[in-house]
């Protein structure tokens, strides 16, 4: 008989999410450290497989967002082979990808975001879930988001294929087009998910907009960092999730960097920390300056508010009207307050829903001509998408034989390792005085500050129990003077 | 005769990241020696968690997740079994992205949707010792005990569905 065993949920997960903070002789912080596990071996994994096979293993890096690694991937193959790929397999992924985004982003806001402001971010842990949210917004909203949430997941399958896990880009394009029967089954989600995006601002501005204690906290609380931004922009400069260039802009709106994905590496390096295997990007161009916040750092966050930053318009006009609304609420562009996230994604959608719309309007959409063969191999290519967490990058080369010869991934939250570390060590720094004896209410407010990253620490693709293990270490004088733990119940 | 539930048996993990592997070997290992049961569905490698695992679980009246774990003190190779109702006291805070499986379970259950009661979700779990290398073997510690693991789960999945199970030779 296999054993019987209580489920203790910090088990699940051993080592996630250690943060030690270090206190000076009078109480007050003096370091934050957060640590987390990475997933190692990737790079070595794939080196000697043919390249075109990358696309379909990269899925698996992430259970969380497998579309965007899939994109990336398929990306920096069709350059690999020449780059020549079929417009309207370059419609079909962004179409897909945009339900993949609804998708992703429903789940982060109803059942991360939203029990923050639904339910309050002082509420009892054991209420501050979705659960709690769908007490207080009611069981019919609940069901809006799931059945919003099946309805992005089920145009991916019509599109790519399967639900998840993709194993539809080919070099040159899809390896399956969208037929006319497919295409009525997914206008009337597109009309729904249309609508249920209108409806999440709605609740935003209801819920947070409507309580002035929320709106100071976005503003006025410790989630603000002068740091620079980074997102993927169109030729006009507009949000763009799947193709286009990366541009970074300061804390102060003004352009640092545009550059196009094959170029990353001039733009873009890695920094290490002996005391964590998660390496810190920063701006190449102004070097490594340390975690510091001001004009001459050389840090940056890639999220959804940093592209809706670095970007001077969306791409389609609701969600330019849900734009100009939330910057003008948050006192101009560019925004630092990094809680306003949670609405950037939000707005986000509309485009998303608005993009799909626009797709399934397109008299080509169900065309056959999805690929082009290529007929030669150039032996390097980078795929740059904004994954929902950030700027993910794929950089491969391969031999005259199409094998892999090597592959460098920078994945979204990698882009704000930085960023969080600083952001933790400050909200640490809030809540720690000399002569106040911290309590359990750091946990939530340390996650608060996470949570606005939508961070993917670790790859793992299961969940049970489910849930991110948070140990806060307090350290004086060499020994561990508290440590707080996320109960189990 | 009795009616059989509508089952269907989920293996959890990735199979690319060494012993995370496992639930996806069990699974596969389950399909094999149970052949076509009309009332059975085997989902061989299911990466999802949160609430797409609700579009999984609706509709059937049981479940056996096939899953790899981690605990204080473990031995790479031992094999824990429970149910859902062990997972009740973490229906709070969340996944790192999504809501955990005991909440997503409890949404759903709120919401109407036909979900196996938490008694009849059965979690076989494993003893993992690599769960973050990318690989497509299992780890030297876990390698040599999986035989005895996979054995283990296949006699308590038999049992669970009323049929003598044991590994293809």
């Amino acid at each position: 008989m296999a054993r019987t065993i209580k489920i203790d949920p910090i088990t699940r997960l051993e080592g996630h999410g250690k943060i030690q903070i270090f206190l000076d002789d009078d109480g007050a912080v003096e370091d934050c450290y957060f640590q987390i596990p990475e997933l190692r071996g990737f790079e070595r994994f794939v080196e000697g497989r043919p390249i075109e096979e990358l696309p379909r293993i990269v899925t698996r890096i992430c259970g969380v967002c497998p579309a965007s690694h899939h994109l990336a991937s398929a990306k920096a193959v069709d350059a690999c082979f020449g780059g020549q790929v079929a417009p309207l397999a370059l419609k079909l992924r962004d179409m897909y990808y945009h339900a993949h985004f609804i998708h992703s982003h429903i789940a982060h806001f109803y059942a991360l975001a939203a029990p923050d402001f639904v339910c309050g971010p002082g509420c009892d842990p054991a209420q501050r879930n979705i659960l709690g949210v769908v007490a207080k917004v009611g069981l019919a909203i609940g069901g809006k988001v799931i059945e919003a949430r099946s309805q992005a997941q089920r145009i991916q399958t019509i599109l790519g294929g399967r639900s998840t896990h993709p194993v539809w880009c080919l070099p040159g394009g899809v390896s399956k087009g969208l037929n006319d029967g497919e295409l009525e089954e997914i206008r009337p989600l597109v009309a729904n998910l249309a609508d249920f995006t209108q409806f999440s601002l709605r609740l935003f501005r209801e819920v947070v907009l409507g309580n002035p204690e929320y709106v100071d906290l976005i503003l006025n609380g410790p989630y603000t960092l002068d740091v620079h931004n980074m997102g993927l922009v169109d030729a006009d400069n507009a949000v763009n999730f799947y193709d286009g260039q990366v541009r970074v802009v300061d804390f102060e709106g003004h352009e640092i960097c545009k550059y196009a994905p094959a170029d990353y590496a001039r733009y873009v390096a890695e920094h290490v920390e002996p005391w964590t295997y998660l390496k810190f990007p920063y701006l190449k161009q102004r070097g490594w300056q340390g975690f510091k916040e001001g004009r001459d750092t050389s840090l940056y966050t890639a999220t959804p508010l940093a592209r809706l930053n670095v970007a001077d318009r969306m791409a389609t006009p609701k969600a330019q009207e849900a734009y100009e609304e939330m910057f003008a609420t948050l006192g101009g562009k560019p925004c630092k307050a990094l809680l306003a996230a949670h609405w950037a994604r939000l707005v986000e959608m509309v485009q998303n829903a608005e993009m799909l719309q626009r797709y399934c309007d397109d008299p080509d959409i169900t065309e056959r001509d999805y690929r082009i063969v290529p007929d030669r191999i150039t032996g390097e290519g980078v795929g740059i998408v904004e994954a929902m967490r950030g700027t993910l990058t794929h950089h491969y080369t391969c031999d005259e034989n199409g094998i892999c010869t090597s592959a460098n991934l920078i994945v979204g939250t990698t882009n704000n390792n930085a960023a969080i570390h600083m952001v933790t060590r400050k909200v640490a720094a809030t809540m720690i005085k000399p002569g106040v004896e911290p309590d359990q209410g750091i946990l939530n407010l340390v996650e608060m500050a996470f949570r606005s990253f939508d961070p993917c620490f670790s790859c793992a693709t299961h969940s049970l129990p489910g849930r991110m293990p948070l140990e806060v270490a307090l350290i004086q004088g060499g020994e561990v003077t508290r440590t707080f733990r996320r109960d189990p119940s | 005769m009795v009616r059989r539930l509508r089952t269907v048996v989920l293996g959890l993990g990735n199979p690319i990241l060494t012993d995370d592997a496992v639930g996806v070997r069990l699974a596969g290992a389950v399909k094999s020696a149970l052949g076509d049961r009309p009332d059975v569905t085997v989902v061989e490698e299911c990466s999802v968690g949160g609430l797409d695992l609700l579009d999984r679980l609706t509709g059937y009246e049981r479940a056996i997740v096939l899953d790899a774990i981690r605990t204080r003190g473990g031995r790479p190779g031992d094999c824990y079994r429970f149910t859902a109702a062990a997972l009740r006291d973490t229906v709070n805070l969340t996944n790192v992205h999504d809501a955990n499986f005991a909440t997503a379970l409890e949404l759903g259950r709120a919401l109407g949707h036909a979900l196996p009661a938490d008694e009849d979700i059965h979690v076989f779990a494993v003893e993992v010792a690599d769960e973050r290398t990318f690989g497509t073997e299992l780890s030297a510690d876990l390698a040599p005990r999986y035989p005895a693991c996979r054995d283990l789960v296949l006699a308590e999945v038999g049992e669970l569905l009323g049929v003598p199970l044991a590994s293809s030779p």
